[in-house]
């Protein structure tokens, strides 16, 4: 590496900004559309009267603002449930020598390796039967699936990366096992934890198969609620891409705030030392 | 400040079996040495102490108390780990003043940062107080983990190999400052080490391990003179000492050992020829220590052994010689500047006097000739 040479850095640049370019498109794209009036939305490419129309629409009822919130609520609770559960999981996978530890390991993983869509038909029926569908804990419940697999698995390397040693001096030094835990575990597995929660975050809050099939009126989430701007004789584009715009913009602004753990987090746990 | 005593512990992992039956009695004030070859189970016996291990069986007593279900934060004991087992996340200063900040051992700030101080300027660690462990060298590491121990004052230091990481140099300063630091802490230390220089030098008894088993006890006298099996004898001493198996022939009055073909000059010393009548031995193993054996490229004198030089290292100041006789090989000590090609014949001369006597099918210590450490045991 260390390649100073100005051509080559040039070059590098601008393939980088071209990958960008490609990248963020669509996003771009999506922002645009939703300043745009439904009559300028086939015939106008670049240059059209921006107006705020969509958004105003999209928020003079409160019904948008529900969906947000149903959304908030049941990402952040999965996020909660799964930390509550994973960091737990992860310290016993890292640390604890017991039977089937590597296949139960495996099974976690499994979960993000079967199609959603494999598991919703039975998930179904269940949930309809013992009354989780359509509210905010069965919802919780199934992200599950999605979130706990990723703290558990960033989080194992994590763990395994501090030395029993370092609990046992802890514990020599006269603090109790759960106050090692916090004062010393914690403080060390941050990052991973960091970055673990805000991924599988992202995943759950645009998670639409789960949130289509097993709610229904109850807890709409903004993924679903985007559906509702196709109609039988139209589609509002604008206020689709206006809807879809608010709901990316909590997940932006959270990978901007900790773009720094992310990055780390999710690189340092892999490598052992 | 405590008296420990371990009594028939074990302690398996699975199915191995890291301590097996060991029983350990450390006085007050006392410098304990646990020494064995990697995998010996020292590091499991300090643990069992510490209270991070739980043993299987027997009991651990601290001042008479049993103490086995007491958890670590609770037995008063500071530990030095091998692998420093330093907190990564805070600087060199909260990681001595850590156990001082700890619900159990708390000290008010003020008094915490005088410790540190304090502690700091004997390891020679007082300007690297504002570092985190991964700016430092392994031996500033190494003494800042002591640094965290020595702040407190606890009943019983247990130490694990804490100047292996060290330069060789460094090495010895800090053995002799710990010697130093022992007199003046006049508190319970328990060291481990697999370097026999340590063990002898620093140790007031050393209890040397092998398998999990204590091969034995006893100060470092008795260790090096009346080893108590062949493996104690072998483990201390570089080079290694010298075994050989010789029979005993009787001529007349007089009792010889036939040692590499030659039964005639080797005569049994008296003392050990009466414990070798007890227990009416046929067989000895005779261990002669590198320094007990001299050399003489002449044939000198009719009780020299003819042998053949095998291989020479110099060493600088001295020189390991091995010589080839009736299919042993023969470590002895010679100087550096010798002119020794493979091959040169070689006469050599056992000290019988300096020997030690081994039992042939047990090979547990039986005697030896020398009254050099101390009172004389069967």
């Amino acid at each position: 590496m260390g390649n100073t040479n100005p051509f080559s850095k040039l070059l590098k640049n601008a393939a980088l900004l071209l990958y960008a370019l490609f990248a963020l498109f669509p996003l771009f794209w999506m922002i645009l559309i939703s300043f745009k009036h439904d009559r300028e939305m086939f015939n106008t490419v670049f240059l059209f009267h921006p107006t705020l129309e969509n958004y105003k629409v999209l928020f003079s009822s409160n019904e948008y603002i529900g969906y947000f919130l149903n959304n908030v609520y049941v990402s952040v609770g999965a996020v909660l449930v799964s930390i509550v559960v994973g960091v737990p999981a992860a310290y016993a996978l890292a640390r604890f020598d017991f039977k089937g530890k590597e296949n139960l390991a495996f099974t976690f993983l499994s979960f993000r390796f079967a199609p959603e869509l494999l598991v919703i038909l039975p998930l179904f029926l269940i949930y309809q039967k013992i009354g989780l569908y359509d509210t905010y804990f069965g919802l919780i419940w199934v992200y599950q699936l999605i979130s706990l697999p990723f703290i558990i698995w960033i989080l194992r390397g994590y763990f395994e990366d501090i030395s029993p040693e370092v609990e046992h001096a802890g514990r020599v030094d006269g603090y109790s096992w759960w106050r090692v835990f916090l004062k010393i575990i914690m403080p060390l597995i941050k990052p991973g934890l960091v970055a673990a929660a805000l991924l599988s975050f992202i995943f759950v809050w645009n998670n639409f198969t789960f949130a289509l099939l097993l709610a229904g009126q109850g807890v709409i989430t903004t993924t679903v609620a985007s559906l509702k701007y196709i109609s039988s004789d139209t589609v509002h584009y604008g206020q689709m891409a206006a809807a879809v715009t608010i709901s990316a913009l909590p997940e932006v602004i959270l990978a901007l705030l900790i773009q720094k753990h992310l990055v780390r987090g999710l690189s340092m746990g892999a490598v052992k030392g | 400040m405590a008296d420990i005593a371990l009594k028939q512990v074990t302690k398996k992992y699975k199915q191995h079996t890291a301590l097996n039956g060991v029983s350990i009695d450390i006085k007050d004030k006392e410098f304990f040495v646990i020494f064995g070859p990697a995998g010996a189970g020292k590091t499991t016996l300090l643990n069992v102490i510490a209270g991070i291990a739980v043993p299987e069986e027997g009991v651990v007593t601290m001042n008479g108390k049993v103490v086995n279900s007491i958890e670590p934060e609770d037995r008063n004991v500071a530990m030095v780990f091998e692998n420093y087992a330093l907190y990564p996340h805070m600087s060199v200063f909260d990681n001595i003043a850590s156990p001082l900040r700890s619900p159990r051992y708390r000290q008010p700030e003020s008094k915490i940062k005088e410790e540190v101080h304090r502690v700091a300027k004997i390891l020679r660690i007082d300007w690297l107080l504002q570092r985190l462990p991964s700016e430092l060298s392994n031996g500033q590491r190494q003494r800042v983990s002591l640094g965290r121990a020595l702040v407190r004052s606890p009943e019983v230091f247990l130490m694990d190999e804490p100047l292996t990481h060290l330069d060789a140099k460094l090495r010895h300063q800090m053995r002799a400052e710990f010697k130093e630091m022992q007199a003046n802490l006049n508190t319970t230390t328990i060291y481990v080490t697999h370097d026999y220089l340590e063990a002898l030098s620093l140790g007031d008894r050393i209890a040397v391990l092998n398998e999990g088993r204590i091969e034995q006890i006893g100060t470092p006298d008795d260790i090096y003179y009346r080893p108590a099996t062949e493996f104690v004898a072998e483990a201390f001493g570089e080079p290694e000492i010298n075994l050989l198996t010789a029979g005993i022939v009787r001529k007349g009055g007089e009792w010889y050992l036939n040692l590499l073909g030659d039964s005639d000059h080797f005569t049994v010393p008296r003392q050990v020829k009466s414990v070798i009548e007890e227990l009416q031995l046929e067989t000895v193993r005779v261990g002669f220590r590198p320094k007990d054996i001299k050399y003489s490229f002449t044939d000198d004198s009719a009780s020299m052994l003819r042998a053949a030089v095998y291989s020479f290292e110099p060493l600088g100041s001295k020189a390991i010689l091995t010589a080839h006789a009736g299919g042993q090989l023969i470590r002895l000590i010679a100087p550096a500047d010798l002119e020794a090609r493979p091959d040169r014949p070689i006469y050599l001369k056992f000290n019988v006097d300096e020997a030690i006597f081994f039992d042939e099918r047990t090979r547990r210590f039986i005697a030896r000739a020398g009254e050099k450490g101390g009172r004389f045991v069967g």
